[in-house]
């Protein structure tokens, strides 16, 4: 098709030298299908279709489909009419507004079709005809008459939108009438010819615009094309529809503020102002103006969006990353033009052309625009959805940002802006970290198969810009493929050093963020723990954005999967376990909305939600994260549980998983496990009798496994994990019911080695866990029977409770020589429920969240060592005092009542004295 | 035989320095041996009852008293209590016994009767009665071999306080007054009547061992200890919670204080937009800001307390632990033999 019209085009410029109109039109044309060009063979690339004309047919029939649908509705309308009808007409008008719809969405485009127009102009003369004639209004029936009421009230309302459409066809049904048959017949040979009615449209399709030239080649169609323009785009064309050299410097410059003026002005067609600009630096006289001219484009473009919750629209957001790069080539090819957003340049500094020698100011920032180019980018990403193709499509203009990002940081760097180019590279860590090799790769390749699609653009762009030369030209020196290194590692240790080197202080965050989560994607967990612990991000996290605290839970959940992979355990759930303590994973992951049954959020908060979404592409899946987080509660809860058996409500290391626990013994039978929460407590009843083959059975059945990208080595090592804690709890358990135990006995039971039962058995009699002895000899565990006498235990229970008095005192001395030392947690060691970091630390902004605020300081520190907390220590004897605590708490209310009897009789010896003196 | 006791105890309380002009309770040994009956006989239970006597000089000398019955919580025979105070004053008075009301006596359990109550009932007393002293008699500790008697008077720097309701930090340093300085007590003299001494030598049996030696070799001190330490867990419960109170107004104080700066930062960035524009600057104190609105500070009057009644109970624990080791050091010796 492209072709096609090249070779017209071509013809065109020689024939008709002095026509620049002609020739302009041919210019913006030739760009655009350029690109039009390049993305469609992207297009038919990625979808792996050999044939694109296959995929274009099924298009066409569907669309003319639906056009069919929508003529037959207006013949059903017609003949509705003749009779009167306004019951089926009224049925119809819906009608033919559903299939508008499809239409719409069919040709992609927010045009409307001719047909419908006409269709509304025919019922509104027909409603206006029925309106005035009163007698027959008379004789209608009751229902005919309702009918025609309805229809009143729903044209008026529907007409408004098309209003100008309407107007237009008013003023001349002719040539539409006209042009609608030629239409019907260009859509044999081209899915858009029709579309060549309003200009103020035309900029939204950026990919139809060869098509338009080629129209434009016949006069005839030149001329109703003529007649369709807006009296602004008249205006423009009348001014320099000239030679090329009476066009001046001073009339583009006139012209263009004449356009930014207009901008937000109440009438302003978004669309058209693109339009406009677009064509203005067409026409630019020297570069610095062209520079200044795309700058206004892109802030155009951007208003083309609709709201702040809403997205640009895909064309324009791929246009505007062409302009961007059209920037950085001008920029590239003037090295002495530069871009600055602080000083308001002199009016006519872009009046210096190409051979001036000083450096040309340009008001302009080129990270604030690229930064809304990527959040644009992720707003598409979030609204579209997930499943769709559309989403798919969307994700292929990744490298198209990256390329941009690429340069323009190359750019940055080569003029020493370094913070701004720290900025970029933090973006394009942004769009790499959540990537494991396998994505990263297939990225990859997909750049290099775009760019090859783009050659062909390329050339027929070298070709095309001889033609203009009276114009600026920019050639393309900027390269339009992204260059990535092999693995993906790679690529974030060049972007992450620069941030470190030079970026400010959230950028430095994040990227470190990033960076840890990326360590813990290739399941190096050392180093993403070091680097989590050394930048002390835990620590100040609550001061930061909601975005970097999404940041950050994310990472922490990323190094919890990490640390279970490489098989730690209690790092692992020191990781997730916060992450779990209030229910809110989703709302803390920022992947998808969880509904609060007791807090009703307000349309705003539920609003602020919704746009710090992630993407469907970057989710940490939800299912993995339970199971790993439960599976790690459950090998450090289970032998803890059996060591208290007495005591249950202490010691608790994981609260959600005992209520899970909780709520699963409190049903009268338990069905065969269902999701990832049965499966993991089927496993846990199994553990606790020590029964460790039925345990991994069952969690060897979930699906989530699959996820895993080294499943086997995993599943091996959880299996040797749930052994070794069956052993634990079994000796926990059953240790006051024997006397002595054999190791053989052990290994037969957990098909463990001799060394490993007896280095695991060791570890607990060190620990105190266990009150036993080795009998080397023999081949034994000897247990001992200790029991505390009600004495000691309550020396144990002074000491506990001397602990905590001690040290809530050198907190307050902390606080006193100014540490931050009251914000910790009042029971540190017991607060298994501490807020995680950012909800926490959004507390002002999250207001739900706000209670957990004085938790949050220790959230950072003690939630990582979590799982390892220097616990060993108190220990010992806390697991004592717990097994005399039943009979301390009778003392305790006893004693308690007695001092309360003294009281009263002190009280009641006052009143007496008052009887005594009165 | 209760004057050597007396004494020995004395020794003990002798110890802290008397600074009021009262010095010395004395006390009639009859006061004495009716209080502890009163008080052993309805052992667990705490009971109360009225001291009589007369102020001379520096010395407060009881020489009668009589107990109160004990009642269920009820308002009508509450006032029959008052009635029959009354009424026992009137009778007391006809058969020519000292009336005026010098103070009360209660028993305790362990000590534990350092309470907001006691310093109410206290302040009640000293309203009318200058001079007035209460007694404590713990009957557990007595099963130990000792007379565990006290005479308690508040400190007159801490009823200045107490009367301002004033126990914030600042002004409890200003008085210097720190746990220790609530309480007073007041060491007791016992005198007996000439007759009465004659009458107790007379009685007095030719075997050196007394059956308070005896109970001072009871070797089964545990459930003693035990129910101290109960009780010292309980205090450190209420003195974590007397703790968390302060921590919280500290960290409430902190945020304010934030607030308070930010409020000002802005109202001076505000004055001097407004001195640059020509007007008049507003106040930096803005009293009608609820920011500005001070926060009470929580008494220390309970954390005080609960310090004393600690130091009461560890006091307790030492004496007692001290002396079993000298009977166990005694019956190892014995069994070695």
């Amino acid at each position: 098709m492209a072709s096609k019209f090249w070779t017209q085009g071509g013809s065109d410029t020689e024939e008709e030298e002095t026509d620049i109109e002609d020739e302009i039109e041919n210019g913006g044309a030739g760009e655009t299908a350029a690109a039009a060009a390049g993305s469609r063979y992207l297009q038919t690339n990625a979808s792996d279709s050999d044939d694109s004309d296959g995929q274009k047919r099924v298009v066409r029939s569907a669309k003319d489909k639906r056009f069919e649908e929508m003529a037959s509705t207006v013949d059903q309308m017609k003949n509705a009419m003749k009779i009167n009808d306004w019951v089926s007409l009224q049925e119809s008008f819906d009608k033919i507004n559903k299939q508008l719809e499809k239409v719409m969405r069919v040709t992609e485009s927010d045009r409307v079709p001719n047909l419908y127009i006409k269709c509304l102009v025919m019922l509104e003369d027909f409603l206006a005809e029925a309106l005035a004639n009163k007698e027959a209004k008379k004789k209608m029936s009751s229902s005919n008459h309702k009918a025609l009421n309805a229809m009143k009230q729903k044209l008026k309302k529907n007409n408004k939108q098309y209003e100008e459409l309407i107007n237009k066809y008013r003023e001349n049904p002719e040539s539409e009438e006209e042009k609608f048959e030629d239409e019907n017949e260009d859509e044999d040979e081209d899915e858009s010819g029709s579309e060549l009615e309003d200009p103020s449209q035309i900029a939204a399709e950026s990919s139809d615009e060869d098509d338009e030239g080629e129209d434009m080649d016949d006069d005839d169609a030149d001329g109703a094309w003529e007649k369709k323009l807006s009296k602004k785009e008249k205006l423009m064309d009348r001014e320099f529809k000239k030679d090329p050299s009476e066009i001046t410097w001073d009339t583009v410059n006139k012209k263009f503020k004449e356009v930014v003026a207009a901008r937000g002005r109440k009438g302003t067609g978004k669309f058209e102002q693109v339009e406009q600009l677009t064509f203005l630096t067409k026409v630019a006289k020297t570069p610095a103006q062209k520079l200044e001219i795309l700058f206004s484009v892109i802030s155009a473009q951007f208003d083309v969006n609709p709201g702040l919750s809403g997205h640009m629209p895909i064309n324009v957001w791929k246009k505007c990353v062409q302009n961007m790069l059209v920037i950085l080539d001008i920029l590239v090819q003037y090295p002495n033009i530069v871009v600055d957003d602080r000083v308001e340049p002199d009016e006519n500094e872009t009046q210096k052309g190409a051979d001036y020698d000083g450096t040309i100011r340009v008001w302009g920032n080129l990270v604030a625009f690229l930064e809304r180019i990527d959040n644009e980018f992720f707003k598409s990403l979030q609204c579209i959805d997930p499943h769709t193709r559309e989403y798919v499509e969307r994700l292929r203009d990744e490298p198209l940002f990256l390329v941009l990002a690429q340069n323009v940081q190359e750019y940055l760097e080569r003029i020493g802006d370094l913070k701004s180019a720290a900025k970029v590279a933090l973006r394009r860590v942004e769009l790499v970290y959540y990537k494991p090799q396998e994505v990263y790769d297939a990225m990859r390749k997909l750049a290099e198969l775009s760019e090859d699609g783009e050659t062909d653009g390329d050339e027929t762009k070298v070709e095309e810009t001889r033609g203009t030369s009276a114009f600026v030209v920019t050639p393309e020196l900027v390269s339009r493929k992204p260059t990535f290194p092999e693995n993906s590692r790679a690529l974030m240790d060049i972007l992450v050093t620069l941030i470190y080197k030079s970026g400010d202080e959230r950028t430095k965050a994040r990227a470190m963020l990033c960076d840890i989560y990326h360590h813990a994607l290739f399941d190096e967990f050392s180093i993403a723990r070091d680097l989590l612990l050394m930048s002390h991000l835990q620590d100040n996290i609550q001061h930061m954005d909601v975005s970097t605290q999404i940041l950050f839970n994310r990472a922490m959940a990323q190094v919890g999967l990490c640390a279970f992979r490489v098989g730690l355990i209690a790092e692992g759930h020191g990781c997730l376990s916060e992450l779990y303590s209030g229910g809110r994973v989703k709302e803390l992951l920022a992947q998808g909305v969880s509904q609060s049954r007791y807090h009703e959020k307000t349309p705003e908060q539920e609003r602020l939600e919704r746009r710090r979404q992630m993407p469907y592409h970057m989710h940490i899946n939800l299912e993995l994260l339970e199971a790993v987080h439960l599976i790690c509660a459950m090998l450090l809860e289970v032998p803890n549980m059996a060591a208290n058996s007495l005591d249950a409500k202490r010691n608790v290391i994981s609260k959600t998983f005992r209520r899970l626990l909780e709520v699963s013994e409190r049903q009268p039978f338990t069905g065969p496990p269902d999701n990832v929460r049965d499966h993991v407590m089927a496993a846990t009843r199994a553990l606790c009798k020590g029964d460790f083959q039925k345990a991994f059975d069952v969690i060897n059945s979930l699906d989530v496994w699959k996820l895993l990208r080294n499943r086997e080595s995993v599943l091996e090592m959880l299996k040797a994990k749930i052994k070794e804690e069956a052993l634990r709890t079994y000796l926990f358990t059953y240790c006051s019911s024997y006397d002595t135990l054999g190791l053989d006995q052990l290994t037969k039971m957990f098909d463990l080695s001799d060394a490993q039962i007896h280095s695991i058995v060791s570890k607990m009699l060190v620990n105190d866990e266990l009150h036993a002895s080795w009998d080397q000899p023999t081949r034994c565990i000897i247990f001992h029977d200790v029991e505390y006498s009600r004495f000691q235990a309550l020396a144990f229970q002074l000491t506990e409770k001397l602990s905590i008095l001690a040290e809530s005192n050198e907190r307050a001395v902390e606080a006193r020589f100014g540490g931050g030392g009251l914000d910790l947690p009042l029971r540190r060691r017991d607060n298994q429920e501490y807020a995680p970091g950012t909800a926490g630390g959004g507390g002002g902004r999250w207001p739900d969240l706000s209670y957990n605020q004085g938790r949050q300081g220790s959230s950072g520190r003690a939630a990582y060592t979590g799982g390892g907390r220097p616990l060993a220590l108190g220990q010992a004897s806390r697991d004592r005092s717990g097994q005399s605590r039943g009979t301390g708490g009778y003392s305790g209310r006893a004693g308690s009542g007695m001092r309360g009897s003294q009281m009263d009789a002190s009280a009641r010896m006052v009143s007496l004295n008052r009887g005594v003196r009165g | 035989m209760a004057n050597s006791m007396a004494r020995s105890f004395l020794q003990v309380a002798a110890t802290e320095e008397v600074a009021s002009p009262l010095r010395v309770v004395q006390i009639e040994g009859l006061v004495i041996l009716k209080i502890i009956k009163h008080c052993k006989e309805f052992s667990p239970a705490l009971v109360t009852g009225q001291l009589l006597g007369l102020d001379v000089g520096s010395v407060l000398e009881v020489t009668n008293c009589f107990p109160f019955p004990i009642r269920e919580e009820d308002e009508e025979i509450e006032a029959d209590g008052a009635n029959y105070q009354l009424e026992m004053m009137r009778c007391l008075r006809e058969v020519n016994v000292d009336n005026n009301t010098v103070g009360w006596y209660q028993s305790t359990i362990l000590g534990s009767y350092q309470t907001v109550e006691l310093i109410e009932t206290f302040m009640n007393y000293q309203e009318n009665i200058r001079r007035c002293v209460c007694i404590i008699y713990d009957p557990s500790r007595s099963n130990q071999g000792v007379l565990a008697l006290k005479a308690l008077k508040l400190s007159d720097s801490f009823m200045e306080l107490y009367r301002a309701n004033n126990f914030t930090g600042e002004k409890l340093r200003e008085k210097n007054l720190s746990w220790v300085d609530i309480f007073e007590e007041i060491p007791i003299q016992v005198s007996n009547s000439a007759l009465i001494s004659a009458f107790m030598t007379e009685l007095e049996s030719d075997t050196p061992v007394k059956q308070c030696d005896y109970d001072r070799l009871q070797l089964s001190t545990k459930p003693y200890m035990e129910r101290n330490v109960e009780f010292l867990i309980e205090c450190m419960d209420d003195l974590s919670m007397e703790q968390q109170k302060f921590q919280f107004y500290y960290r409430s104080l902190s945020r304010q204080q934030a607030q308070q700066q930010a409020w000002l930062q802005k109202r001076r960035t505000e004055n001097m937009a407004r001195k640059a524009a020509g007007e008049e600057p507003l106040p930096e104190e803005d009293p009608s800001n609820p920011i500005f609105k001070p926060i009470p500070e929580p008494s220390r009057l309970e954390s005080f307390l609960v310090t004393n009644q600690i130091a009461n109970y560890c006091n307790q624990i030492n004496g007692v632990a001290g002396q079993n080791f000298n009977r166990l050091y005694l019956m190892k010796s014995l069994h070695d033999n």
